[in-house]
């Protein structure tokens, strides 16, 4: 029942995902853009532009690019794992993606982790008590957290713990701009300079790390607190609870075994949530130029770049479908009612 | 050692990661123990050959000038306030030439090379260097004709338009000739005034023939791929270490270099596209200098300990560019109102904080030929709103309709220069009636339109420099209509006087004549207002206080053989 | 999707005040904001990168304006280019609100009426319908949006419909999943059985039963919305400068900020956070009151 379970669900994400793909891809040729004009440049005669525009496919009928994207008119294309050449550096969007992504992940991740450690006691904290101090301290800054401009923040942490107190690094990127880079392995820098043996590296990527993840933690915070406040809330209600109470249970072990039913739909929500983040980064990429997969999508919807941003929605969009899958395959396993 | 300690101590406040600093110890970034520098520019060179199709890019000329040599150069006289020698436009020095002279009865030319000047590759230069260089020019191969261009404006025999249509035209033939090992000989039409100017440029730097033709293919006889991604061979001061485009280009001292072994063993310089992210970068000593700076940031790093400014009134300005197909542009009275209302001084102190010079006229006043074509009080909104009246809008009345055309167009990459600067002219402009708006557009839209289509209406351009250094050449290059070799005139002037003046520029001996010539061609420009000068304004570096030596050449690049580095 | 939890009364009652505060204030200034700015918004003054007044000066100026003869202090300072930080603050609400109200009502307008039908009516259409919108929420927001203006060209008309587009599916589900409820629920039935239309019914008995979730929604998704206008003109990809616009300022004020200059990024910041917050507040007090 779970593998046709997880077929079902594979199957359908597939379909959406490829009718998602076909969507942007007309969508940006709809668009009264003219990306030609943008990559002739300095020394353009009506020659060159068509040249250019014979160069880049764009003098094709819209159902031969599209059968080229695919791959399904001979050349590589999406059925045989190929993403196209970025119009802009000339290299494989894939490979592109596949540096950009891991900046992105390796923040989030970080991010995440310091979120949840916030997140999660504000929000058990803010349940357990209904109605005290702490309940309505948690719903404000909660509210709060989740409906903060991050990019403002960003550059507000900056001003603090960069230019007054001088404790953290100037929003340089990853590393010093000079440091040179260890050879990627995992894309994480953290883990690449130690896989290096190169601690000093790791440490300096902590140190660029900490504004971000902090402005990224604090923005987090906010759905987490809520999310996990209210499933507390409604465990803390469940009959289990109150069977467990009346048998007279102490209050302790009555919160733990309620936060051990809050577990599953947090992480749900919590999922979700990071799906959804990957391409909500982008701002917070942007302010400590960290050059992830927002900043590059940033870059070449700018650029006009269709292949790359064909590419980054692609990707975008199949990873939070990815993850949807996993955490219901997760809530399926805990919960096998859900498969139904 | 110094900076190792303070690298610790700040980690150490930083109490999260007080573990990790203790399991890692002492963090030192990689820096090497030689007399290295390191020079944050916008990007690294895109390419290296100068016909090719990156040459127009300020730093990838600073990969050319550093790597190759020209047959003669400026020589260098005071310093400036900040300490930059600045060239003597009025006297030749040499540099691969030794000597040369004017044979009036051939009508040619002769360079008497320097003998034992070595390249990075380890060949010897001779003239065989110089024709190819000339012959590579001529054979118009790569994606854009610089070489043929200069030399052609140089009145180089043979470099004509010819040369498009017809491919035995594309020959050297005898035009350039070798007389000897060590003499080279070039024919011209006659004793044209910016062949000597033009020698100098970017766009004459001589090829290591040699190792160049070692990596011409059947398809690429002129090796342009090579030049273009690998490196460009000559006999400069550097040689190519690294060049990871996008990123970082590495050169080391030519130690074979016939004016001696550069001070600087090693260059790095490094792409930082953001400005604030290089100001940081020298304000915190990680790097030792850095261009293109916001004046602001110039400005607030002038305060700092140990960094410090050094800037000369070179060639750079900023002007509006009206377009004269474009109504209401093609009214001089309009022209003329818009130029008037410009509030000149209120750009020097708050867009460059005092770091430039109000302009009146239209090529830099530091060249030879330069005339000040406007009067002192210029700037005058109450002239302004009277020519708007005459010109048939009095308060900005029927202006409405010219909406599309007053769009302030200005390269959006520059929005932290430009863009306050932008505002205050939209303000100034606003108050005389005029409803500008502002049209910030990136540099490759900005550039095709401005040179290409020709169809900005409305521009705030900084980013003219004539890189021959002479009136006349700025002259034909920017006003003459494009039959009379106005390559850039992007704002469509088409005027018989500026055309004859432009023609007596190219074609007149240097001389009292030719002077008065060119004088009265810039005083119809102001006149005919083709452009609306502003300021000129100081280039500048930002510079660690152990780098001194500072050169300014009309390129705008850094010559880092002149620099002098002391730890 | 979950069952409604209990706020304390206190908190949800005092939030709902604060929202409602923090709308109110945000609606008059885009109604008066640039009518009762100090200075023009976008005219340049004489002066360039000035810090705001120390507070302790603040009430001695503020009296002195009581005196016409006294030019207006900058409250807020002034950014690089010249402009009157203050006033531009205070005159953005007309750019961000109005964008976000317009672009939730489009998607407000056209995600109820969708949804109702969706919600009412089995029909293959009403079953595409849902998948399409389905594909529309699985497109990462602020790119798409980003995608959508860019290509379409930097103007406020283009950041609304690039939002309705966006924002109209949740509306759709949101009315669609209490229509559904409501369907078959005791008045329709009776409604049927007096002859009134299917489309009457719809509209006229189901639907203004069903639009408590999404008017609380409406609420929070204006908030997001000037967080999605502010952000593209950061990036690079909204309004024209020099527009009074909260995300322009800031990125103006972000190139600044290693120079020392906090104010002109602060206070639309700080307009930013409190706005949303404002709406968000409003919207979680509807929500309970309202809501699910």
């Amino acid at each position: 029942m779970m593998g046709r379970f997880i077929i079902r669900r594979l199957a359908v994400g597939g379909i959406q995902l490829f009718v998602l793909i076909i969507a942007v891809f007309l969508l940006i040729r709809l668009l009264p853009a003219d990306p030609v004009a943008r990559f002739v440049g300095l020394n353009a005669s009506p020659e060159a532009y068509a040249a250019a525009k014979s160069n880049l496919g764009l003098d094709q009928s819209i159902p031969k690019q599209l059968g080229d994207f695919l791959g399904v008119t001979g050349g590589d294309g999406l059925l045989q794992g190929s993403l196209g050449r970025s119009w802009v550096t000339g290299d494989a969007v894939a490979a592109e993606v596949a540096r950009a992504l891991p900046v992105t992940l390796e923040l989030l991740t970080y991010s995440f982790l310091l979120a949840c450690i916030i997140g999660v006691p504000l929000g058990v904290l803010g349940a357990v008590r209904p109605g005290g101090a702490a309940d309505k301290g948690t719903l404000v800054f909660g509210l709060f957290a989740g409906s903060q401009p991050e990019f403002s923040w960003a550059i507000m942490f900056i001003f603090v713990f960069f230019v007054v107190l001088g404790i953290a690094p100037g929003p340089l990127g990853r590393l010093s701009p000079l440091t040179d880079p260890p050879t990627a392995i995992t894309g994480f820098m953290t883990i690449d300079g130690l896989l290096a043996g190169r601690p000093g590296v790791t440490a300096e990527a902590v140190r660029y790390l900490s504004l971000p993840v902090l402005t990224q933690a604090f923005i987090l915070s906010g759905p987490i607190i809520k999310m996990v406040r209210q499933n507390m809330a409604e465990a803390l209600q469940a009959d289990f609870v109150l069977y467990a109470r009346a048998a007279g249970l102490p209050e302790r072990q009555v919160a733990l075994s309620a936060l051990h039913a809050a577990f599953a739909p947090s992480m749900t929500l919590i999922g979700v949530l990071y799906g959804f983040m990957l391409g909500g980064a982008v701002l917070i990429e942007s302010v400590f130029s960290l050059g992830g997969i927002g900043q590059y999508a940033i870059r070449s919807i700018l650029a006009f770049d269709y292949p790359a941003i064909q590419g980054v929605v692609l990707i975008i969009s199949a990873i939070s479908l990815i993850v949807y899958l996993l955490i219901d395959i997760l809530h399926a396993a805990l919960d096998p009612r859900a498969a139904l | 050692m110094q900076m190792q300690f303070h690298y610790v101590s700040r980690l150490l406040v930083t109490v999260p990661w007080i573990a990790i600093s203790v399991a890692c110890g002492p963090i030192a970034p990689d820096r090497p123990s030689e007399a290295t520098l390191i020079y944050l520019a916008e990007d690294v060179p895109a390419g290296l050959d100068y016909d090719g199709p990156a040459a127009a890019l300020p730093t990838s000329q600073t990969g050319m000038v550093n790597l190759m040599e020209p047959l003669i150069g400026y020589a260098y006289g005071d310093e400036n306030e900040d300490g930059v020698a600045l060239p003597d436009f009025e006297t030749f020095a040499p540099r691969l030439s030794e000597s040369w002279r004017y044979n009036e009865a051939r009508r040619s030319w002769v360079f008497k090379l320097r003998e034992g000047v070595f390249s990075c590759a380890g060949n010897e230069l001779t003239a065989d260097d110089v024709v190819y260089t000339f012959a590579r020019g001529k054979s118009v191969s790569g994606a854009i004709p610089v070489g043929w261009f200069l030399a052609s404006t140089a009145g180089v025999s043979g470099f004509d338009a010819s040369v498009f249509e017809d491919e035995a035209a594309r020959v050297i033939g005898d035009a350039v000739r070798r007389v000897d090992r060590y003499t080279v000989e070039i024919r011209v039409s006659g004793r044209n005034a910016l062949f000597l100017p033009i020698m100098t440029t970017y766009g004459m730097l001589i090829f290591d023939s040699k190792e160049t033709q070692k990596h011409a293919t059947d398809d690429d006889p002129w090796a342009h791929d090579y030049v273009n991604n690998v490196t460009a061979p000559g006999f400069g001061p550097y040689c190519l270490e690294r060049w990871a485009k996008n990123d970082m280009f590495v050169m080391r001292a030519n130690e074979n270099y016939y004016r001696g072994a550069p001070a600087l063993k090693r260059v790095v310089i490094k792409r930082i596209p953001q400005s604030s992210n290089r100001f940081i970068l020298v304000k915190s000593g990680e790097a030792d200098m850095a261009e293109r700076l916001t004046p602001r940031e110039f400005s607030a790093l002038a305060d700092v300990d140990g960094a410090r400014v050094a800037g000369v009134v070179g060639n750079e300005t900023l002007f509006l560019h009206m377009n004269f197909k474009t109504p209401p542009f093609d009214n001089l009275k309009f022209r003329e109102a818009i130029a008037r209302a410009l509030p000149t001084e209120k750009i020097i102190r708050n867009g460059y904080f005092g770091e430039a010079r109000a302009w009146r006229g239209v090529t830099p006043s530091t060249y030879p030929g330069f005339v000040d074509a406007l009067d002192e009080d210029y700037y005058d909104p109450d002239a302004a709103r009277r020519l708007l009246a005459e010109a048939g809008f009095p308060e900005g009345e029927g202006l409405r309709g010219f909406q599309e055309s007053l769009r302030l167009a200005y390269v959006a990459e520059k929005e932290a220069t430009l863009g306050p600067i932008a505002t205050m002219l939209q303000t100034a402009l606003r108050e005389i009636g005029v409803p500008v708006e502002l049209d910030p557009i990136p540099l490759t839209q900005y550039g095709d339109r401005q040179l290409v289509k020709k169809d900005l209406p409305f521009a705030l351009n900084d980013q003219e420099k004539p890189v021959v250094v002479d009136a006349g050449y700025a002259l034909s290059l920017f006003f003459a209509s494009p039959d009379a070799g106005g390559i850039n005139n992007m704002v469509n002037v088409a005027d018989p006087s500026v055309d004859a003046a432009a023609l007596a520029a190219a074609s007149l001996p240097a001389g009292e004549e030719r002077a008065a010539r060119i004088a009265d061609g810039q005083r119809r420009l102001a006149e005919i207002v083709a452009w609306a000068p502003v300021v000129e304004y100081r280039t500048q570096w930002a510079v660690r206080d152990h780098v001194s030596g500072l050169t300014w050449h009309p390129d705008n690049a850094v010559r880092f053989a002149d620099l002098e580095i002391a730890r | 999707m979950s069952v409604a939890v209990h706020d304390a009364p206190a908190a949800g009652d005092g939030l709902l005040k604060i929202g409602a505060i923090i709308v109110g204030l945000m609606t008059f200034l885009a109604i008066f904001g640039p009518v009762i700015a100090p200075y023009d918004p976008t005219a340049a003054t004489d002066t360039v990168s000035t810090p705001p007044p120390p507070l302790i000066d603040w009430p001695r100026l503020f009296i002195a304006q009581f005196d016409p003869e006294i030019p207006a202090p900058h409250w807020f300072g002034v950014d690089a280019a010249g402009l009157d930080v203050f006033s531009r603050t205070i005159s953005a609400p007309r750019t961000d609100l109005l964008i976000a109200l317009t672009a939730t009502a489009f998607s407000f307008v056209i995600g109820v009426t969708l949804g109702a039908l969706a919600g009412f009516f089995r029909h293959w259409s009403t079953e595409l319908l849902m998948r399409a919108s389905d594909i529309l929420q699985s497109f990462p927001v602020f790119i798409s949006a980003m995608i959508l203006v860019a290509l379409a060209g930097r103007s406020g008309v283009n950041i609304v419909l690039a939002m309705t587009l966006l924002y109209s599916p949740i509306f759709i589900r949101l009315t669609r999943a209490e229509v559904m409820s409501l369907r078959n629920r005791g008045f329709v039935e009776a409604a049927r059985a007096t002859g009134v239309s299917e489309r009457n019914i719809v509209f006229r008995y189901v639907l203004p039963n069903a639009l408590g979730p999404a008017a609380a929604q409406a609420s929070v998704t204006i908030g997001f919305a000037i967080l999605l206008t502010a952000g593209l003109s950061f990036v690079g990809a909204g309004v024209r400068p020099p527009t009074p616009e909260w995300g322009l300022m800031i990125a103006n004020g972000a190139s600044q900020i290693v120079l020392g200059d906090w104010w002109p990024s602060l206070f639309p910041g700080a307009a930013i956070s409190i706005t949303v917050f404002g709406f968000a507040s409003l919207g979680h007090a509807l929500e309970r009151r309202y809501g699910r």
